[in-house]
């Protein structure tokens, strides 16, 4: 019988259960290239290896542990604790791939560090570390269950479902990929078609994204409900992976002609525009000038969605020669000690520097209100994940996401704006 | 007695948040890096929601939940749902992650389409996480995906780590 077709997700997982093909939805144990694990719920996991009594994981080489939640936790609190169990731990278990605070977010470790290859197959605790698909790597997250896969070196899933998305054209003025995955998240009916769903995205409008864009645009892609996302890696791409793969094994990875898709969707780049996602819905993305003129207290950029290059890049294109509005409290979190360097070295530092913005040390920082903390009342714009109530603090704040333009701009302003004048000043 | 679950239901609509809406976040902010406050996750377990659901709660009792159901949720809202008594959850629709999540902490969630609309909030019905079946008051059943053999492992020994906990305590019995 021949092989029925198979999406990129299915031959990525049936390649690391030892199968030829698998079937939607159906059960299997697969043994990942790498489990990616972040510090804050290691107290839990120590007390749990305990009580089923593991003395050593099986495969150490396997394990990237990542303090990325916590990064300025001061003497004395438990997360700084938190740091020194999860040190000695992985000290004991000869885990290699342990980056301490200030390293930056699992996302970026994975990539910079040649660990997401095309092919892989990651184990993760979050939903967002779909941003490794940029490289044609599968993130699966388990969530506090990497404690499983790092003891076991297997753990079960179900193949989900593939959705398509297919991307034409090219970013317009002033337009970030931020504001192209709000704009998708807005499409997307909460529980809709790309619920559970690994999304392809593809389509000429792909090799348009810069790899931050594009990681981008995966790493916001869960609130839609999907389960993960990839991306067909371009030369561009296959260039990162080569300066650092070190040797580590890798294979691109294509869907079958006939594989079968739960959704088919299509977004002309060129139509986007800068978008702002209103609070609390992660869904409620609306142009730009319809939050225009509302006064904010703070403004962030940073995290999974928008701490990369990139970002940093468009913030600094507002920043150069402006100054930050005196009411308000800017952060911006590189995605990683990498992207710091990178930003030193390109001056964007001292932009921010100059501009009254605060630079924090590459983490999460502002995203889960470990830092940046909003009092009653007050108004934040961000390139964050999250915009629930009680995210940041209180639960009378209000937090909108943007793009780094739309975020850099309004932070200028002290109200959110379009950045695009501020953009065509700076360019004329 | 049988060990599918047989309770009372209470409804909940569609897209109810888990981290803002079931529980508050707050709690998990707070809370990262110490053990669950299990008696304060349930005091907040869908109290937005349904005020009197923290008193009125029976053990055994079930959730049914409409579309895209605890969205945006830490492993906190899972402990408080399964804290409160609650014996399985049966949904519309829900993330991938959220019935890992669950489970781990010993909570079934069941994805059973066209169940917000069979069943009536207060109604007894039984949801059994093996075979997918959901019996409703009239004898009627919904199939929702059933468990596979190891989700069932997981589930009947109440939670990923106490099913860890017997299997090392066994392998390593069998090697003395």
């Amino acid at each position: 019988m021949s092989r029925p077709p198979q999406t990129v997700a299915q031959k990525i997982i049936a390649a690391h259960c030892g199968r030829d093909a698998v079937e939607v939805g159906e059960y299997v144990t697969v043994s990942a290239d790498y489990t990616a694990c972040q510090e804050l719920f290691w107290p839990g996991h120590k007390r749990n290896l305990e009580r089923i009594g593991v003395d050593r994981i099986p495969r150490p080489d396997k394990a990237v542990m990542v303090i990325d939640h916590s990064t300025s936790a001061s003497m004395g609190s438990h997360h700084h604790e938190t740091h020194r169990t999860l040190r000695d731990w992985c000290t004991k278990q000869g885990i290699e791939n342990f980056f301490g605070p200030g390293s930056g977010l699992r996302h970026q470790v994975l990539t910079e560090r040649g660990f997401a290859r095309p092919g892989t197959l990651i184990f993760s605790d979050e939903g967002n570390i779909a941003s490794i698909g940029a490289l044609g790597a599968l993130n699966i997250p388990i969530s506090t269950e990497v404690l499983v896969s790092l003891i076991q070196d297997e753990n079960w899933l179900a193949v989900p479902p593939s959705a398509r998305i297919t991307l034409t054209g090219k970013l317009p003025f002033g337009v970030t990929a931020r504001d192209v995955i709000q704009a998708i998240l807005a499409d997307a009916t909460p529980g809709g078609r790309l619920l559970q769903c690994c999304v392809e995205f593809d389509g000429p409008g792909l090799a348009e994204l810069s790899l931050d864009d594009r990681q981008t645009l995966l790493a916001s892609l869960f609130h839609s409900g999907a389960y993960t996302g990839i991306m067909q890696p371009d030369a561009l791409a296959l260039g990162y992976v080569r300066a650092r793969d070190a040797g580590r094994p890798w294979q691109v990875v294509t869907a079958d002609e006939g594989a079968e898709y739960v959704a088919h969707l299509h977004y002309d780049l060129g139509e986007t525009r800068p978008m702002v996602t209103v609070p609390p819905d992660a869904h409620g993305a609306v142009p730009v000038e319809q939050t225009a003129g509302t006064r904010i207290d703070q403004a962030s950029i940073g995290s999974c969605a928008g701490g990369r290059l990139d970002d940093l890049r468009a913030a600094a294109r507002i920043l150069r020669g402006r100054r930050v509005a005196p009411h308000v409290t800017f952060y911006i979190t590189p995605g990683s000690r990498n992207i710091y360097a990178e930003a030193a070295r390109e001056g964007l530092l001292e932009i921010f520097a100059e501009a009254g913005a605060a630079v924090l040390a590459p983490g999460c920082t502002t995203c889960w209100g470990y830092q940046g903390v909003l009092n009653d009342g007050e108004v934040s714009i961000s390139t964050q994940q999250f915009n629930y109530q009680g995210r940041n603090g209180s639960r009378t704040a209000r937090v909108f996401l943007a793009g780094p333009h739309v975020v850099a701009a309004s932070a200028v302003a002290g109200e959110i704006v379009d950045p695009r004048a501020l953009l065509a000043e700076t360019a004329a | 007695m049988s060990d599918i679950p047989k309770g009372r239901a209470w409804k909940f609509g569609d897209d109810v948040c888990g981290d803002d809406g079931i529980i508050d976040f707050s709690i998990v902010r707070e809370g990262f890096g110490k053990e669950f406050d299990e008696d304060a996750l349930r005091a907040m377990c869908f109290r937005r929601l349904r005020p009197e659901f923290p008193e009125q709660v029976r053990k055994g009792d079930i959730v049914v939940g409409g579309h895209n159901f605890a969205h945006h949720n830490h492993v906190e809202v899972s402990v408080a749902i399964r804290a409160s008594g609650i014996a399985v959850v049966v949904v519309e629709s829900c993330e991938a992650v959220f019935i890992r999540r669950a489970l781990n902490t010993g909570l079934p969630v069941m994805i059973c389409p066209g169940i917000s609309t069979a069943v009536q909030d207060g109604e007894v019905i039984s949801a059994d996480p093996a075979t997918g079946a959901v019996t409703l008051p009239s004898g009627r059943m919904l199939h929702a995906r059933p468990f596979s053999p190891r989700m069932v492992q997981i589930w009947k020994a109440g939670g990923v780590i106490p099913l860890l906990e017997r299997e090392f305590a066994a392998r390593r019995a069998a090697q003395e």
